[in-house]
């Protein structure tokens, strides 16, 4: 529901039509201070509009040449304002890809060298293995007779390198040998 | 005046040689990507509007040039914010309002007097304002000089919020909904300004339009 005022308002600048503007006009009819002072208020704009007359801008065209001068002197211009809501600019870009690298570099160091780092260690172990026929003549001829280890996964195969012309056994599953064991 | 200030494309001539003006949209698309020449255009298409505006809200040519150009220079600064929601001149009317009501403002703070709103309140009879004083200064006797001179000095008299509705209002021809988008204040507000300005125009002024 519009108030008084709002309808008034409404009435005034012509924007009421129809069963509106009559139920208006009887209300008006009704209400005679109202309509004295809408009447007053009449007058008083009438009194303003034939009154108030700004004069016309002086040296127009100056207006303009200053105005410009003041535009090419500040450094803000909008093209440059209108840019600056762009996140991709060239310089963060450049810090986007810096530390997508240090990212990488880091996962790299943290996830994927573990595994390397076990496939290494196996590399090394084996080769030791390989190569222990070599300098240690205590495993040069060995046989595996019995695999005792509380853990289930720990398995032993033998074989026989023919590059190296030693027989190998693989000890899977253990983290290490203890050095008072011995294989028998 | 109304306050769409948005001139019609012109039309081509007879022979279509004559390229039509560019509208605002346009021109503020070109101010958006930096180019100063169409916003050369926009100036020249309504200093005149701006500077009446300004200059019946301040009464002084020079600081209404002065304002102006702060005003332009502000719309400059910020068009590349402009995103056509309202017309180009709703959008830049409200950037000169701002300058020119906080410039009052400021000269508000230096301690005159005239923004009182008490002033006149108290003396205000609604009923008597359409009862004519048949005592007061005939027309006749008052020349039009004095009634500027008048309207000027009660004009000062009212709050920049309280001139800037009445002269948006009266002069302008602006709806409440411009009003209130160009002051970004609500409707209602508009309203009780509009309702107090016109209050203490009315009685300071009696005595005047109420001979005419």
């Amino acid at each position: 529901m519009k108030t008084f005022e709002e309808r008034l308002a409404a009435w005034l600048e012509g924007r009421l039509t129809g069963r509106e503007l009559a139920a208006f006009e009887r209300e008006l009819e009704a209400n005679p201070e109202a309509v004295a002072e809408t009447e007053a208020d009449r007058e008083l704009g009438n009194l303003l509009r034939a009154h108030l007359t700004a004069p016309p801008l002086g040296n127009a065209d100056f207006f303009n040449h200053q105005l410009l001068r003041q535009i090419e002197a500040d450094p803000q211009a909008p093209a440059r304002a209108a840019r600056r809501p762009l996140f991709w600019s060239l310089r963060r870009m450049v810090y986007s890809g810096a530390f997508c690298l240090l990212l990488a570099t880091a996962l790299y160091f943290a996830a994927v060298p573990r595994t390397r780092r076990q496939m290494l260690h196996n590399e090394l172990y084996v080769h030791n293995v390989l190569n222990a026929s070599a300098t240690d003549p205590s495993i040069t001829a060995s046989e595996v007779v019995h695999v005792r280890s509380d853990d289930p996964n720990v398995t032993a195969t033998c074989f026989h390198s023919k590059d190296n012309d030693v027989n190998v056994v693989w000890l899977d599953g253990l983290s290490y040998l203890p050095r008072d064991h011995k294989l028998k | 005046m109304p306050l769409e200030g948005e001139p019609d494309i012109a039309p081509p001539d007879a022979h279509g040689t004559e390229p039509p003006d560019p509208n605002d949209g346009e021109l503020v698309s070109r101010c958006q990507r930096g180019d100063a020449a169409a916003f050369n255009e926009l100036v020249t298409r309504y200093r005149g509007k701006v500077y009446a505006m300004i200059y019946n809200m301040v009464h002084n040519e020079q600081d209404a040039w002065d304002l102006a150009q702060d005003g332009f220079l502000k719309a400059w600064k910020s068009i590349a914010r402009f995103r056509g929601q309202s017309s180009f001149y709703t959008w830049l009317y409200r950037i000169m309002m701002n300058v020119t009501i906080d410039s009052l403002r400021r000269k508000q703070v230096g301690g005159e007097t005239e923004f009182d709103d008490s002033i006149g309140l108290r003396n205000i009879d609604p009923g008597s304002v359409t009862t004519p004083r048949a005592g007061a200064h005939p027309q006749d006797k008052i020349a039009g000089d004095e009634i500027r001179s008048r309207i000027d000095a009660a004009i000062l008299r009212l709050s920049p919020e309280h001139r800037a509705v009445i002269l948006m209002r009266e002069i302008d021809g602006m709806e409440y909904q411009e009003i209130a988008d160009a002051l970004d204040c609500s409707i209602g507000t508009v309203m009780s300004r509009l309702f107090y300005a016109r209050k203490k125009m009315q009685s300071m002024l009696r005595d005047v339009y109420e001979n005419l």
